[in-house]
């Protein structure tokens, strides 16, 4: 062995040392008997000259296999300087060192390895478990076949602004690969299939290029807007020793907590004055809110102003008990609004206009003409351009390229001086039309609600009614959009604090709310153990129903209640539609539509998983004690199914 | 989506004091209409009772609408609802799917849920 290897484990020799080592066990005792009787002490010839000569050129080389301490323990050691409670992963060979580093060096410890069985739900999981922690956790996914995997829950994350750290191992240098698998799990650019909807990627060449990349991406994934950030851990990296003189040189960047950009104080001004002018001010919010602070700050704006808001549900932003929360009017709010304010939009051109989805698709305008539009969002910031989520362009009058929720407090401030001393005449009669319109509000959910009240099929309103009969008892969160049940929870259920609400999923991608409720239930867990509720369809819980298995492995309580319409329903509206779009008649919408014959029972697939399993259930008399105990169970520490046979919406 | 599928609000099946007279409707098959209520798919936007959903179409239970506009609307939506030609739904079948909506059972006073109970 030469100096200069003579600090490195030759990974192909260690593997070489292994198949002889192996081949040396099982064949010895066969060996050991056929010649123990006439060779007991092996006596050879002398060596040739030929033999000697080799020797000489090709001494034996002794394989050194094992190590006391790794590139992947240094790996451990950075990523212990993040702010990072837990790595969930699918396992996969090309982190196999890291993932032993965690669990042994690292102790299995900040960050705690967590044990999925789809890339997808380690990549979903950390998505529900930000926008409830505040903060990343990490997941690592197989090189090649798991970013594959995981690239529907990256694309969801990064529509929806959400960070996280995301790691994957790569096998390197093709004299170092092991011949077969390890080639198909090798990649040139691995990051290259996820590129498009990650914040930020990198490939480290070196164990300090590992620290500097992994805590820049860490800063990165957390500044606004914040988004997924992928790492490639080589695995000749991770897997070579570390001497002590080589570590000596390393260092592991300090990681500083960013701030968040504020808006520019004289277009912040302006904004103010445009809004204390205004007759008729809307305020917008989406994807605004990360804290109760900023719920708080909306609600000082809303009530400064007496402008009603529209709270697009994208995050929990509005506390919905408050009389400016006029969500409900949106359509009526929009048509009538002379200046719009519009926090953190998502899709401010669908908000402001309407298409027509028939055979020629039409638009028409929601809102006023000349109607004054400001934007306060981090949009601006991180647009990429191959897929097309940035949504179409609309030309704000005023466009604040900065953080909403940083910006809040200063616009506040702006518009306080911007108005008149004693009081807003204006905004005070505004404010008594609110009042008496969110009065209503109550009222017509509570009619709407018993209109199928003793349907069966079970109407969505009956259950998520008969649901907080039990839940409001509780300290309780929703890891789940309401959108696909007509908005009820945000209708019939008091919302007051930011944690009781997360938003969807951002892309759309269907099989998020399972895996999201999963990381949420986990961060409420740590919070102090809220009694978490996620209302699920069906379709997307087959798309990970084995996020029970993790949740019961991992001691992760909430209870899932299956809106179980049998059927892929949003895509039965749109098949419906073009069959009548072609007079064909409805007769064949359900093939490849719907989730029966035979309906599958959530139940039994809960209690294979490991968690309780309740249901189906048909008869809404018979939900409330389903939700008792779904619920008790969840209160024990476990995870719980419920499985409601409904309608479709 | 949830653009696309936004909200039929203010569709013009919706029941209201201001649509309250009914036009001259031809006789209808409240069985027929029932099973054409689920045959067409009209239950999945707005439900099984008729009761409406929020982001896919409007109550349709006990419709004020006069069956000429109902018809209207069905053969040329003002909005996002697909249309239904005389080839998918003939005239015939519109009345009896009006008729049996018009007689849907009445809903029940809120107050009279407990879990609906306005709070004073």
């Amino acid at each position: 062995m030469t100096e200069s290897e003579s600090g490195a484990l030759h990974r192909r020799r260690f593997l070489k040392g292994v198949v002889f080592a192996g081949g040396a066990t099982i064949a010895a005792p066969a060996a050991v008997r056929a010649q123990a009787p006439e060779k007991p002490n092996g006596n050879a010839s002398p060596p040739t000259a030929a033999a000697r000569a080799n020797e000489r050129e090709n001494p034996l080389q002794v394989d050194r296999l094992t190590t006391e301490k790794t590139g992947s323990d240094f790996m451990v050691d950075v990523c212990k300087t993040l702010n990072l409670d837990y790595m969930a992963a699918c396992p996969g060979s090309t982190f196999r060192a890291l993932q032993e580093s965690f669990i042994n060096y690292g102790q299995n410890k900040r960050p705690e390895w967590l044990t999925c069985m789809h890339e997808e739900v380690a990549v979903g999981m950390a998505h529900g478990y930000a926008k409830v922690a505040g903060k990343p956790m990490a997941a690592i996914v197989h090189g090649t076949v798991g970013t594959q995997h995981a690239a529907m829950a990256l694309y969801n994350a990064y529509c929806d602004r959400v960070p996280m750290m995301v790691f994957t191992g790569n096998a390197g240098a093709l004299d170092e690969r092991r011949p077969g698998v390890e080639w198909f799990h090798s990649v040139q650019n691995g990051a290259s299939t996820v590129r498009d909807f990650v914040k930020w990627d990198d490939y480290p060449m070196s164990l300090q290029h590992f620290a500097e990349s992994t805590v820049r991406g860490y800063t990165l994934a957390c500044a606004q807007p914040p988004g997924p950030v992928f790492i490639t851990a080589d695995a000749k990296l991770q897997e070579d020793p570390l001497e002590e003189r080589e570590q000596r040189k390393l260092t592991i960047p300090l990681l500083a907590t960013p701030s968040q950009t504020a808006g520019d104080a004289n277009a912040v001004r302006e904004a103010a004055k445009m809004l204390v002018a205004s007759d008729a001010p809307v305020i917008i919010a989406d994807r605004y809110a990360r804290s109760q602070q900023a719920m708080d700050d909306l609600v000082k704006l809303a009530e400064l102003l007496q402008a009603p808001v529209i709270d697009n549900r994208s995050r929990m932003n509005m506390p919905n008990t408050h009389y400016l929360c006029q969500s409900e009017r949106a359509g009526g709010l929009i048509a009538q609004a002379d200046c719009i304010l519009s926090l953190e939009p998502v899709d401010l051109y669908g908000q402001l206009n309407a298409m027509r989805d028939q055979l020629e698709r039409t638009v028409s305008s929601k809102a006023k003409k000349g109607v004054k539009i400001i934007s306060i969002s981090t949009r601006d910031l991180l647009v990429h351009s191959n897929y097309q989520d940035f949504q179409r362009y609309v030309g704000a009058d005023i466009n604040i390229t900065a953080d909403a929720q940083t910006t809040l407090p200063s616009l506040i401030e702006a518009i306080r001086r911007e108005m008149a001393p004693g009081g807003n005449k204006p905004a005070e009669m505004r404010g008594q039309k609110m009042r008496e319109a969110f009065n209503g509000f109550a009222d017509r959910a509570r009619e709407e609600a018993a209109l199928a009240w003793d349907a069966s099929p079970i109407s969505s309103a009956r259950m998520y009614m008969e649901l907080w009969g039990q839940l409001k008892k509780e300290d309780w969160a929703l890891v789940s959009d309401g959108d696909f049940s007509s908005i009820w929870p945000h209708r019939l259920w008091p919302m007051e604090k930011h944690y009781r609400f997360i938003g969807g999923s951002g892309g759309y991608g269907v099989g998020y709310q399972p895996v999201a409720a999963l990381g949420a239930a986990l961060a409420h867990r740590d919070a102090g153990g809220r009694v978490v509720v996620a209302i699920t369809g069906d379709g997307e819980f087959n798309m990970a129903p084995h996020t029970l298995w993790t949740a019961a492995h991992h001691g992760i309580p909430y209870l899932t209640i299956i809106q179980n319409n049998r059927a892929y329903h949003q895509e039965v509206m749109h098949v419906q539609r073009m069959a009548n779009r072609h007079n064909r008649g409805l007769r064949n919408v359900p093939i490849g539509t719907t989730i029966d014959n035979p309906n599958i029972n959530y139940g039994k697939i809960a209690q294979g998983y490991g968690a309780v399993g309740i249901g189906p259930i048909s008869d809404p008399n018979d939900l409330s004690e389903a939700f008792r105990k779904g619920l008790a169970a969840v209160k024990a520490g476990q995870p719980a199914l419920i499985d409601v046979v409904m309608q479709p919406r | 989506m949830k653009h696309i599928i936004l909200a039929f609000t203010g569709l013009i099946l919706a029941a209201g004091p201001t649509c309250a007279q009914q036009g001259s409707a031809p006789a209808g098959n409240v069985e027929n209409g029932k099973t054409l209520y689920v045959q067409v798919g009209c239950y999945q936007c707005h439900g099984q009772a008729g009761q409406g959903a929020r982001m896919t179409g409007p109550r349709v239970s006990r419709t004020e609408f006069p069956f000429e506009g109902f018809l209207y609307q069905l053969r040329h939506p003002a909005n996002q609802m697909p249309p239904y030609q005389a080839a998918v739904l003939s005239d015939q079948d519109a009345a009896d799917l009006y008729t049996y909506v018009r007689q849907m059972p009445a809903p029940r006073d809120p107050n009279s849920i407990p879990l609906l109970k306005a709070e004073r």
